[in-house]
């Protein structure tokens, strides 16, 4: 059976009975027998250092080719340390899948790519603006449909009580959608972001399927949790400094005017240079600093924000009777943040695997859920992807 | 915790009894015998638990306390763990090979590629993409104002060229720069620099400049240097794949070392050639050998690093250029080098400039990022 003939109309996957599976003893409640969901992390980050330090150590002696197979046994590591019910999850990934997807990508995509921005030099300018604006279009599409793909191979090779997950559904509609999503927030200053957002949510979670059981995403349940008096917040914060700025320096120049035409009239040295040229690594450093000192500051801003956009995907998101909370908050989340991404810069990317399992386990430490879902008579169907997340890894983005 | 087996087919866990006989696992479960010969048997262990797969069924698993499993498997459990072991070593060892093999290619085969590259580069191509790297550089740099000097250069370039195998159309001309240096761009142009002329003191030092400069177009330096970059740059970002960790800035950074380092053959090559395209034009050859020996000299000027690090090895050039040195005429009557040296105003440095070179601030302009041979020379 393909995954095709699977998709069909969605409301038949789960009123379909499991064939191979002895009957539940009351079987004419289906909906209100089954399992409770309980979701319990027996990660150890610190167990992590050493996968850490050998994953960097081999990434250096094979020219960083040896990552496919790090990030998959980092992955293999997080999934068996997450447990569903005593059961553990299992990541089936392969390294070879992972390097496969980015050696397929790098040739249909990147070699491509290279050509037509490397053929814009030459052109005249005005056709290389042609060439290369459409192409940048391409890459907001591309960014979906990696996102998509990436999302798909998870499921795939993530498997609970030996059933595996999919995702069904169009990467290349989710990219679609993606441009859209991005063009209209970007036309709205940003406000149609949060709607977009849980729209590809809808569009991710409720795709997927844990064998022949239907993950579900109700919007009406999602937008129970609210987000946009977060965004509200995040956004006029953002605004403020710019704001603030804006008045600052309209005031000196207003204060100034006068003076300005008097200095006009007196002979001023000439520029010394058409550029005023600063050293780059001044520059850079400078820049990096102010990046340092900023990027706390704007995440904490935006921290609501995240933290509400977390607890309302998860609120929409159920399976059989059962469905979910996230307990975010916003502090901690920007904490975990901050000091992931420290730890991060720091040690130069050395401790990612370390990073991924604290973050997991906070994850699902907060992770909840009400109601039962019938989990035993869930089936196995369908077959994944064959390689593995190629766009996403060439983007240098993956989920975990 | 018993032993549980999971078919793969659904999700319910069936208890069973295993065995080991003849190198076979037999896992009774459900009221059915499964087989799995322990050479194509995995292991997981995790939290205390032993989690076996098969290669012949892809989705069933058997998991047990680990205790048991060690007890069940004794020495073939060892085996199994010593498999895996050696299959990684397999593949660090030819993932290191592969990385090897892409560095050499990077080291050697790119630098070897891409002379005869920029020979078959069609002559078109390089000079729409000249026009494209001057527009760019346009907006830096600003043309000086002096007329008659621009004239006076951009003669001098022609006449140089025209002894020269180039079928492009060397056009030099002085721009606003704060620095010492002169640039060939790809596909004719030649910019040389107001500090550059500043610092020259005879029209022999410049002519030398700007021969050494149209040698570059001649023998198609730039376009090698384009293809150069754009190889090392391309296949070490394609096998990094754009990460930003430690490892893969390291190797980013040991293609730009190779860029250079073959950048310094193709500035030796210029040095000669352009003495004998002053010879060939009964020039004196007499300014290069003295124009490097002073930039040599004038370590620790902000100006003569920016000139050091486009070109390397001042001093073993300048005595190069001594010994095949010839006398000749003087490229410029001393009205025309007046009138050169007119060619960008006469502002000497002002007390600004001068103070930010004192602490080295304000004198480097980015630094072109279409390889750095754009600057050649």
């Amino acid at each position: 059976m393909t995954d095709e003939t699977l998709g069909g109309p969605p409301a038949d996957d789960d009123h379909k009975p499991a064939p191979d599976v002895a009957p539940s003893p009351v079987s004419e409640h289906s909906e209100t027998t089954g399992e409770a969901l309980v979701f319990e992390s027996t990660l150890k980050p610190s167990s992590f250092l050493g996968l850490s330090l050998k994953n960097g150590l081999l990434n250096i002696i094979t020219l960083t080719l040896y990552r496919f197979w790090g990030k998959t046994e980092v992955r293999r590591r997080v999934w068996q340390g997450i447990r569903l019910n005593g059961d553990a999850f299992e990541y089936t990934g392969r390294g070879m899948e992972l390097f496969i997807g980015f050696l397929l990508a790098l040739l249909v995509l990147g070699l491509p790519f290279l050509l037509v921005v490397f053929g814009a030099q030459f052109l005249g300018p005005g056709y290389a603006l042609a060439v290369v604006l459409p192409l940048y279009l391409f890459i907001f599409w591309l960014w979906g449909f990696g996102v998509f793909t990436a999302f798909r191979y998870l499921a795939s090779r993530t498997t609970w009580r030996g059933i595996r997950f999919r995702l069904q559904g169009s990467a290349m509609g989710y990219g679609f959608y993606y441009i859209g999503a991005v063009l209209l927030s970007g036309i709205t200053l940003g406000w149609y972001w949060p709607t977009a957002e849980r729209s590809l949510a809808e569009r991710l979670w409720g795709e997927l399927r844990f064998g022949d059981r239907r993950v579900r995403f109700s919007m009406g349940k999602a937008q129970k949790v609210g987000v946009y008096g977060p965004f509200a917040l995040g956004w006029l914060l953002t605004l403020l400094p710019y704001l603030l700025l804006f008045t600052v320096v309209a005031m000196i120049a207003a204060m100034n005017a006068p003076m300005m035409s008097m200095v006009e009239t007196v002979p001023v040295p000439p520029p010394p240079a058409p550029v005023p040229p600063v050293p780059e690594v001044a520059v850079m450093m400078i820049s990096y600093l102010i990046a340092l000192i900023l990027a706390p500051l704007v995440m904490l801003v935006w921290a609501p924000y995240q933290a509400a956009m977390m607890r309302s995907i998860a609120a929409g998101v159920s399976i059989d009777g059962a469905s979910f909370t996230l307990d975010v908050k916003a502090i901690p989340l920007w904490w975990m943040t901050v000091s992931n991404l420290a730890v991060m810069l720091f040690t130069l990317g050395f401790l990612t695997p370390w990073v991924q399992a604290r973050t997991a386990r906070w994850l699902i430490q907060r992770l909840k859920s009400t109601g039962t879902a019938q989990i035993d008579a869930t089936g196995q169907t369908g077959t994944g992807p064959k390689t593995g997340e190629g766009l996403a890894d060439a983007f240098g983005f993956s989920l975990i | 915790m018993n032993t549980r087996f999971l078919d793969g087919r659904s999700a319910r866990a069936h208890p069973a009894e295993v065995e080991i006989v003849d190198g076979v696992l037999i896992i009774r479960a459900d009221g059915a015998e499964h087989a799995w010969a322990l050479k194509g048997v995995k292991v997981d262990q995790h939290g205390g638990e032993a989690r076996l797969s098969h290669r012949g069924s892809r989705d069933a698993r058997l998991v047990m306390p680990l205790a048991d499993w060690k007890t069940l498997s004794g020495p073939h459990g060892k085996a199994i763990a010593r498999r895996g072991g050696r299959r990684e070593t397999a593949l660090v060892l030819s993932l290191a090979a592969m990385g090897l093999g892409i560095t050499a290619f990077v080291f050697w085969g790119v630098p070897a590629l891409s002379g005869p590259l920029a020979r078959a580069t069609p002559v078109g191509f390089e000079q729409r993409m000249g026009e494209n790297f001057e527009n760019q550089m346009g907006v830096l740099f600003q043309r000086c104002e002096g007329q008659e000097g621009q004239y006076l250069l951009e003669d001098l370039g022609r006449r140089i060229a025209a002894r020269a195998d180039t079928p492009f159309d060397v056009r030099v001309r002085a721009v606003h720069a704060p620095m010492i240096n002169a640039f060939a761009l790809p596909g004719g142009p030649i910019l040389v620099t107001d500090d550059l002329i500043r610092e020259a003191e005879t029209p022999d030092e410049l002519s030398a400049v700007i021969a050494h400069e149209v040698s570059h177009i001649e023998k198609r330096h730039v376009m090698q240097a384009v293809w150069r970059s754009l190889g090392i740059g391309l296949l070490l970002d394609a096998v990094v794949g754009g990460g930003s960790g430690a490892g893969q800035q390291a190797v980013i950074l040991a293609g730009q070392a190779t860029d250079l380092r073959y950048g310094r053959e193709a500035e030796s090559e210029a040095d000669q050639r352009g003495q004998s395209l002053l010879h060939a034009l009964g020039l004196s050859s007499k300014g290069m050998a003295p124009f490097f020996a002073r930039l040599d000299r004038s370590e620790g000027v902000d100006e003569a690093a920016e000139f050091m690090a486009t070109h390397p090895d001042s001093r073993r050039r300048a005595a190069a250029a001594r010994s095949r040195e010839r006398a000749g005429a003087p490229a410029l009557t001393a009205t025309e080098w007046a009138a050169v040296k007119a060619a960008c105003g006469t502002r000497s440095d002002g007390p600004i400039d001068r103070l930010e070179r004192r602490f080295g601030v304000g004198d480097r302009p980015p630094r072109p990022n279409q390889g750095d041979q754009m600057g050649q020379d």
